[in-house]
């Protein structure tokens, strides 16, 4: 559940709580981090037999014990619900596409940098691919062991396009030119992305998404909608404008008090009682809806914390310098308010991210974990106790998912210098 | 106030924007809904309500939420069925994302009688908590989720059951070398069952009614309740008589170690239920699951029943939707005149849905033969 309040930004510059001594060998650093009284010492034998018993039982169960076949011969149900065999050139393409646009973005942005001579930490190739691998190492891992897991041949070229794609749109982002605005590309990007959502949808349902594809699919619109919202908001409760301040604060307390599965499960069974259901949009949407009315109102206090963090002096310095409000609001206060906030930011996405899960169990439509719990009632599976091998199948792909999201999080903090100005 | 006035612009502007996403998603759905009915409107021979201006439209889809299904769903193409994704043997989502099991074949067997295609459904997945609101919100159009016809449901969810199509009960199940040969047996015994459902109560009245004493523990899934009779912490484990023939045949020590004992203590007859007041849907679905039964007493299976369309039996002709002395049989149930031949042909009869999904569960016909085998099932006469 999203219940976790957004909590200031944490400072890396903290000094680290315990450190290895430098100097010391390791039976002093033994005795002086885990043996330092009697009561540590008893602490540390409990809780290490205890940690290493279950370690060792649940590493043996995922290499030895663990039946995986379930995971193996429903591999396109976990990944894509019921999507249509035939309609499955459609996710090949849109992925494809995705992998070019962030090829293209890193490409773009790594080219400006490069450009901006104070700014210039260009690598070598070697380089460049060992920081990519260290970055994206748990999506690497997960990716290989899916294609591990296939009988086919389909994933593998799949894969194969996208790392194809994806060093094509790098090089392309590269070579636009260094003074070109931004501009474009962020609206080609937002096209492209429209016209993949088109794409994924043209002659069928929204309820035929499912599967992990739903879940990303989920996220990432929703998280997409709700942040531009969620600054709005944020901003209308700090407006001189009573009444803009009222509507979003009782917007924000309304949508920040109510659990998220009853949302869920008021828009998946009860909408049928206010609108006709003729005009009710499908599953998807109102997931979609509901995650961003909710995700929206968390991300507006948490972006009302950075605005509170921004100095007036800011705002003053930008007014003396004869700036009319918007752009001080832009780029001014913004930047800094959302640089100083990113940690609680993409603790939010990550919430999200894994409450797409809720969509599936309050919603009836087949995510990840449907799928999952689906296949355990399969002939070939049923009553045999692999409800666990599923399970730790689908943690693993969200541990992949908001690890590497968390990641990247950290990578954009240090190169904003958060913490450090 | 000219800065205040530039950020209240941008605001609407993002209100705006807002506006413009939700209007068009209305506008998928009126599009999703319009596109299919004009469909119907040049298939069909039958008056339906024509498309009216845009002003009307709305107030006829009202009337349709509120009482004619059929109408909505012969307009939709789609007849929208609550199930569940993961009940082994009656509904399980396959890994090639297709949905085979017993209630979704009655699924297919209404899209087949109502629309001509047995793959005209979108089956919804449903949480036993949601199904009666799923169905009184118009979520789904008929609700074939192994859900049983009791006389408060009937009265008190706004539902309308109709033909049962499977006749179960609840039941024990023991260790076969555990020497318990009757529920008479077991003074002083613990029994296992699911929390959450009427099966606890009925436990204990009938443990009450033999004067016997015992306990019941309730746990939260069917593998924990398997891992405790495993650790031998139950010496009974009761459920629906379906459900306790699927656990035994999957047990991990092979079926032959546990035993279904024959004392069944309770009646639970799973039949679809619809939307009260909405009569003409009601007949439509009943008339699709009565043709299956009926199938199977003529004998007609999805492989022979066009070997039927030339027999000699004018009943089965009449059945079938065929020409006799000149006239097909249309009995006014809103139903094409070949909606039997649909059911038969696209998904096949009682016996076979039955034998497909319920038999390798290892469960017997019994009360689900046909009634002049000595089971319950019984089709009112088509003509």
């Amino acid at each position: 559940m999203t219940d976790t309040a957004p909590t200031a930004a944490d400072q890396p510059t903290d000094p680290p709580l315990w450190s290895p001594s430098p100097s010391g060998s390791v039976s002093t650093w033994l005795k002086k981090n885990l043996f330092r009284s009697r009561l540590d010492g008893v602490v540390t034998v409990v809780a290490g037999t205890i940690i290493l018993i279950a370690g060792f039982r649940f590493l043996r169960f995922v290499f030895v014990t663990g039946r995986w076949q379930i995971v193996r011969e429903n591999l396109s149900l976990y990944l894509t619900g019921s999507w249509p065999e035939e309609h499955l050139w459609r996710l090949v393409v849109v992925v494809v596409g995705l992998a070019l646009i962030a090829g293209f973005i890193g490409g773009f942005s790594a080219g400006r940098i490069d450009d901006d001579p104070s700014r210039a930490v260009s690598l070598a190739g070697r380089d460049r691919l060992v920081d990519l691998g260290s970055r994206l190492w748990p999506l690497v891992v997960t990716v290989a062991l899916l294609l591990a897991l296939t009988t086919t041949i389909g994933p593998l070229l799949v894969a194969a396009g996208a790392i194809v794609a994806a060093v094509a749109g790098n090089m392309a982002g590269r070579a636009v030119p260094g003074g070109m605005s931004a501009v474009p590309v962020v609206v080609g990007v937002l096209f492209l992305t429209l016209a993949g959502i088109w794409l994924l949808n043209a002659g069928l349902s929204w309820n035929s998404w499912g599967g992990m594809v739903l879940n990303l699919s989920l996220a990432t619109i929703s998280i997409a909608l709700c942040f531009p919202i969620g600054v709005l908001l944020a901003l209308a409760r700090r407006s001189e404008y009573p009444i803009l301040r009222w509507l979003s604060t009782g917007y924000i307390e309304l949508f920040r008090g109510v659990p998220l599965i009853g949302l869920l499960l008021m828009a998946n069974v009860a909408l049928g009682f206010f609108i006709p259901n003729s005009l009710a949009p499908g599953k998807v949407v109102r997931a979609i809806v509901i995650f961003v009315l909710f995700t929206s109102a968390y991300i507006a206090e948490i972006v009302r914390g950075g605005l509170q963090s921004v100095p007036p002096g800011q705002i003053e310095a930008g007014k003396a310098n004869g700036l009319t409000p918007i752009p001080i609001i832009t780029r001014i206060v913004l930047p800094q308010a959302i640089r100083n906030v990113i940690p609680a930011l993409v603790g939010q996405f990550i919430s999200l991210f894994k409450d797409t899960t809720l969509a599936g169990a309050a919603m009836g439509l087949t995510d990840l974990l449907g799928g999952a719990e689906a296949s355990t009632a399969q002939a070939d599976f049923r009553g045999q106790g692999l409800i666990a091998e599923t399970l730790v199948f689908v943690l693993l792909i969200f541990w992949a998912g908001s690890y590497t999201m968390s990641r990247e999080s950290q990578r954009l903090e240090t190169k904003l210098g958060v913490g450090e100005r | 106030m000219t800065s205040m006035s530039k950020l209240l612009a941008l605001l609407l502007a993002i209100v705006l924007a807002a506006g413009a996403c939700t209007s068009s998603t209305t506008d998928n759905a009126n599009t999703d809904s319009a596109a299919p009915a004009d469909d119907a409107g040049e298939t069909s021979d039958e008056g339906e309500p024509s498309d009216d201006a845009d002003t009307e439209e709305e107030v006829v889809q009202l009337v349709q939420d509120e009482g004619g299904t059929l109408d909505a769903v012969l307009a939709a193409g789609v007849v929208r069925c609550g199930t569940r994704d993961a009940l082994p043997g009656f509904a399980v989502l396959q890994n090639d994302g297709t949905h085979e099991g017993f209630d979704n074949d009655f699924c297919r067997a209404i899209a087949a009688a109502v629309l001509g295609d047995a793959d005209a459904v979108e089956f919804i997945d449903l949480e036993t908590a949601d199904r009666f609101t799923a169905l009184q919100s118009g979520e789904i159009d008929v609700l074939v989720r192994n859900t049983t016809w009791t006389a408060s449901r009937d009265g008190g969810e706004g539902a309308t059951f109709l033909q049962p199509n499977f006749y179960d009960g609840q039941g024990m199940m023991v260790a076969a070398d555990s020497g318990i040969a009757s529920v008479s047996d077991m003074d002083g015994t613990v029994v296992c069952v699911a929390s959450g459902t009427t099966t606890e109560g009925n436990v204990a009245n009938e443990f009450a009614r033999l004067g016997i004493d015992g306990e019941v523990l309730s746990f939260e899934s069917t593998d924990l309740i398997q891992e405790a009779f495993i650790a031998g912490r139950c010496d009974g484990w009761s459920s629906d008589v379906s459900q306790l023939s699927g656990l035994r045949s999957a047990f991990p020590d092979g079926p032959d170690s546990l035993t279904i004992l024959p004392d069944v203590f309770s009646k639970e007859p799973l039949a679809p239920a619809v939307r009260d007041g909405d009569t003409a849907w009601a007949q439509a679905v009943n008339w699709a699951v009565f043709a299956t039964i009926q199938a199977e007493e003529f004998g007609i299976t999805s492989a022979n029943v066009d070997d039927f369309l030339t027999s000699e039996n004018p009943s089965i002709l009449t059945f079938l939707g065929v020409e006799v002395d000149g006239a097909t049989l249309d009995p006014g149930l809103g139903l094409p005149v070949d909606a039997n031949y649909q059911v038969i042909s696209q998904v096949g009869n009682y016996g076979e849905i039955f034998d497909t999904h319920i038999a390798p569960l290892g469960l017997a016909r019994g009360e689900n033969a046909l009634w002049f085998d000595g089971g319950l099932l019984y089709a009112p006469p088509y003509r």
